[in-house]
């Protein structure tokens, strides 16, 4: 049986139970994975999930539940589980309806590759090894800590009782490498290099190996530096923890709408300095949140979030969408099947300016950057403070040399607005942001 | 049935063999600002297959719980054990244990598959209202109650035969507070590997209040300021450098890998008023299991004995390799998952201070409440987030500020421990090695110096 066969099987189960209204979310998931640790290749793994999770409304009272076993039997099982998990609910005032159907748009080009997805676990352990042999090709001084690259083949598929009825396939290759940098009895930092592609021919093993042995190496003999505060470069994977975690989290429609977010009754203010455009594209060709329906079915689209500084909108759900008349942005987001949909970006797209890292480097009269950070973002309120770790001194718009472990602290909603560059070189991050180096002003820097 | 099944598929192994069977079922309720959330509950059930073939390990797991489906994820497993083979350069070794045919049930007073639904709902709902009346700051809250209730099977082709149950309930708020355009927000949790009764022991409510009042102090509070200070951590968030700091460390892979405890076994690590231990058999322990998921059982490993590194955490093959008794550290978060080796209940031992006697020698420090995320390197350089940093004025507690993120290193920070409290706790945490898993997380409020990465 097709996905879509299993949701439209237990639809019917919960009309039957009588339910007013019902959803169901079937996925599929194969992982094929190499682990390296020390060194050394440490693990293979295949994994097949499937799973399906249903939801049923009765007077406005809801139950969600869910089951690995995709049959018949199980199926009924876990309808009969979601009706009565809402049968001892209590109304929730806020609900108004699941989303109705919308027009799809055609599918975003590019998230399903057949070639990719027909690998092997021993192609991606190749994978694996030439990343690492690149690694080591570079410096013999360079040694791998760990890292893990999976490939992930997926299909999604929603039904609705209000005539919602998707399904999609995508494929996914992701890779990291950690390593490190001996010399004299002396450690570098840990440097991490990855990569995120839709398809193996996007996928550049060799990029990581040699970036992260550079990373290592450049950091090796690191020197200590006075407190100071200054300016920092944040590079893609940084800019995105640290900026844009709390943005994520404050143009969530739903915090707005419970008094969470720092933007709340913001919309059309200068929240950010002008360099900063950020728009959340579902569609993005190849992106890797792209798709062309969101979790609970509902078109993706193009939202502008942020325009030259200025908040432009928040991201919806449908349920926060109702709670306010108006339309989901199709922002519902489930980590798996066994989730509640919530909202989430699906790629957040950071405008890219025209100057490369070296022209951003340059600018820094007395400043670090950033390749690694090590501590803790509050989502609401933005303060951040923690380890800057592969980081290096910038005087007279010049590297000058590896940083000892030090400190970084402030506050993001302060930072995007002492925005004074972005770079030209975006890159796909781990929390679906795309966003290049940033330059910032007024970071406290904390010697050890 | 399902034993019986993976029985029969056993017979036709090759090399040494293990099947793992993982039901994981659970019940989450949320309540958002006083409106209930979908009420969830499921189960995720599978097989893996761990197989050892001329010294390779290969891994494969399915959600399909049939016959020819367990055969092929075995043949999985070996082909790529075998296929692996060529690429790895270590053959691994494992340490003797003797196959153990046990079966195992926490032991529970309120076991919750009786639990009344309808109760447990209006319980967190009452949490929720008394949070939210704490204080007019208070915009919103989330409260959410969970039980997981695993049940393990581990079975292998040298004829060990275990079935374990697993039951954690947990449970957590999270305080939103705004006054004036600032924004502040607390958590906390309570939780343990039992039944229901825990409720009891530890009424969500209580923890539910320290977030409130926690999240509407520091609402028009300032930043902490940075630098090194002598701090007190409270018994909440000791166990945060107990497992983040220094276990870690002590975890022989790790160890195998060049850690900074690696040529410490016998030598002073810590201050003398420092023991540290990693428990699998802790009573209501989040990390509690009587045997680990390479079928070894559990012990209480002594890794840091008044100040001395004593032990490592081990799986069977960094046993043999060590050359110690395997010490039933190999877990796994799910049948998806090959045992690794991860802490179980992690703590530092109490001691014998009162509160009042820890602060009253600090002139200007402060005492660190409320744990956020931690990490660590395997140098012992570490970092973790706290909430909440009440200053110390010459030994009297006085403002509240908003917390930082300590850092340090593990073993400089041991060093300069030199009192510790009578007030230790357990309590649960996550912890993400590769994989996520439960742990417990232990200690009493103790003296030390760290830096913290504050305002100017």
């Amino acid at each position: 049986m097709s996905l879509n066969e299993f949701t439209r099987l237990a639809l019917k189960y919960c009309e039957k139970l009588g339910a007013d209204e019902a959803e169901a979310f079937a996925q599929s998931l194969q992982t094929t994975e190499v682990v390296l640790e020390r060194a050394e290749i440490q693990n293979e793994r295949v994994k097949i999930q499937r799973g399906i999770g249903i939801r049923i409304i009765k007077d406005g009272k809801l139950g969600f539940a869910f089951a690995s076993v995709l049959s018949k039997s199980s199926i009924e099982e876990t309808c009969r589980n979601a009706s009565s998990l809402a049968n001892v609910s209590i109304p929730n005032p806020d609900w108004v309806s699941l989303p109705t159907l919308t027009k799809l748009p055609k599918s975003p080009s590019g998230l399903y590759d057949e070639k990719t997805a027909q690998m092997s676990g021993n192609e991606v352990l190749n994978i694996a090894i030439q990343s690492y042999d690149q690694a080591r090709k570079v410096d013999k001084r360079v040694h791998i800590d760990d890292g893990k690259f999976s490939l992930f083949s997926t299909k999604i598929a929603i039904s609705n009782s209000h005539g919602i009825e998707a399904e999609e396939k995508a494929t996914l290759l992701q890779g990291y490498l950690i390593c490190m940098a001996k010399e004299h009895g002396k450690a570098s930092s840990m440097a991490f290099e990855y990569d995120v592609t839709r398809s193996e021919k996007d996928f550049s093993p060799e990029k990581i190996g040699k970036y992260a042995a550079e990373k290592a190496l450049s950091s090796l003999h690191p020197k200590a530096v006075k407190t100071f505060t200054g300016k920092v470069i944040l590079d893609s994977e940084t800019a995105a923890e640290i900026l844009m975690y709390p943005i994520i989290n404050s143009i969530n429609a739903d915090n707005v709408q419970r008094g969470r977010s720092l933007f709340a009754g913001k919309i059309g203010e200068q929240v950010a300095s002008e360099k900063l455009t950020l728009v959340d594209d579902g569609l993005l060709p190849k992106g890797i949140g792209s798709s062309s329906f969101d979790m609970e079915g509902v078109s993706h689209q193009k939202t502008s979030v942020i325009k030259n500084g200025k908040l432009e909108g928040f991201l919806h759900n449908s349920f926060t969408a109702n709670k306010e008349k108006t339309k989901s942005t199709g922002n519902a987001h489930r980590e798996g099947y066994n989730m509640l949909p919530l909202i989430s970006v699906s790629n957040l797209i950071v405008k890219a300016g025209k100057k490369k890292l070296d022209n951003l480097i340059s600018q820094v009269d007395k400043g670090i950057i950033v390749r690694r950070f090590s501590g803790n973002i509050r989502p609401d309120s933005g303060e951040f403070s923690g380890i800057a770790k592969q980081a290096s001194y910038i005087e007279d718009g010049e590297i000058k040399y590896p940083l000892k472990e030090t400190m970084i602290s402030g506050n993001a909603f302060y930072a995007i607005k002492n925005i004074i560059e972005i770079g030209s070189e975006t890159r796909p991050t781990m929390l679906r942001v795309y966003s290049p180096p940033i330059l910032v002003d007024k970071i406290n820097i904390l010697s050890k | 049935m399902i034993m019986g099944l993976l029985k029969e598929s056993l017979k036709k192994s090759s090399g040494y063999a293990e099947l793992r069977y993982h039901k994981r079922s659970s019940l989450t309720i949320s309540v958002k600002d006083g409106k209930i959330d979908a009420l969830n509950s499921g189960a995720v059930e599978g097989v893996c297959a761990r197989t050892l073939i001329d010294g390779s390990w290969g891994f494969a797991s399915t959600t399909l719980l049939e016959k020819g489906k367990i055969k092929k994820i075995l043949d999985d497993s070996a082909s790529l054990a075998k296929a692996s083979k060529p690429k790895k350069k270590r053959a691994v070794k494992l340490a003797d244990v003797k196959p153990v045919v046990d079966k195992y049930v926490v032991p529970m007073k309120i076991d919750p598959r009786k639990a009344d639904r309808e109760e447990l709902v209006r319980l967190v709902i009452d949490v929720d209202k008394d949070v939210r009346g704490f204080s007019k700051t208070i915009v919103s809250d989330t409260i959410n109650f969970n039980i997981v209730d695993d049940h393990l099977a581990f079975l292998s082709s040298d004829g060990a035969e275990i079935s374990q149950r697993l039951v954690r309930c947990y449970g957590n708020v999270m305080v939103v507070a705004r006054e004036k355009g600032n924004i502040a927000s607390a958590y906390e949790s309570i939780g343990e590997q039992s039944g229901l009764e825990v409720l009891k022991k530890t009424p969500l409510s209580d923890v539910g209040r320290t977030a409130a009042e926690r999240a509407s102090k520091l609402v028009s509070a300032k930043v902490a300021p940075a630098g090194l200070f002598p701090v007190i951590l409270e018994n909440r968030i000791t166990g945060l450098l107990a497992h983040e700091a220094v276990g870690h460390c002590a975890e022989a892979d790790l160890v195998y890998g060049g850690s900074f405890l690696a040529d410490k076994l016998g030598k002073k690590v810590a201050s003398e008023k420092v023991t540290l231990i990693d428990d699998g058999r802790f009573a209501g322990g989040f990390g509690t299991m009587k045997y680990d998921d390479e079928g070894v059982p559990t012990e209480k490993t002594v890794i840091i004995d008044k100040g001395v590194c004593r032990s490592f955490m081990h799986s069977r093959e960094t046993a043999l390799h060590f050359g110690v008794k395997p010490t039933g550290n190999a877990r796994a978060w799910t049948f998806e998952f090959d045992p690794i080796i991860r802490m179980r209940n992690t703590y530092i031992e109490g001691g014998d201070y009162a509160l009042e006697e820890l602060t009253e020698d600090i002139k200007d420090g402060f005492f660190l409440k409320g744990g956020l995320g931690g990490q660590a390197d395997f140098d012992g350089e570490f970092m973790f987030g706290t909430q909440e940093a009440v200053r110390i004025k010459n030994g009297r507690l006085t403002e509240s500020l908003r917390g930082v993120t300590i850092s340090g290193n593990a073993f400089e920070v041991l060093k300069n421990v030199d009192a510790i409290g009578k007030d230790m706790i357990m309590r649960i945490g996550m912890c993400g090695k590769e994989q996520v898993n439960f742990a417990g997380i232990g200690g009493a409020s103790l003296r030390t110096k760290v830096l913290m990465g504050g305002a100017k």
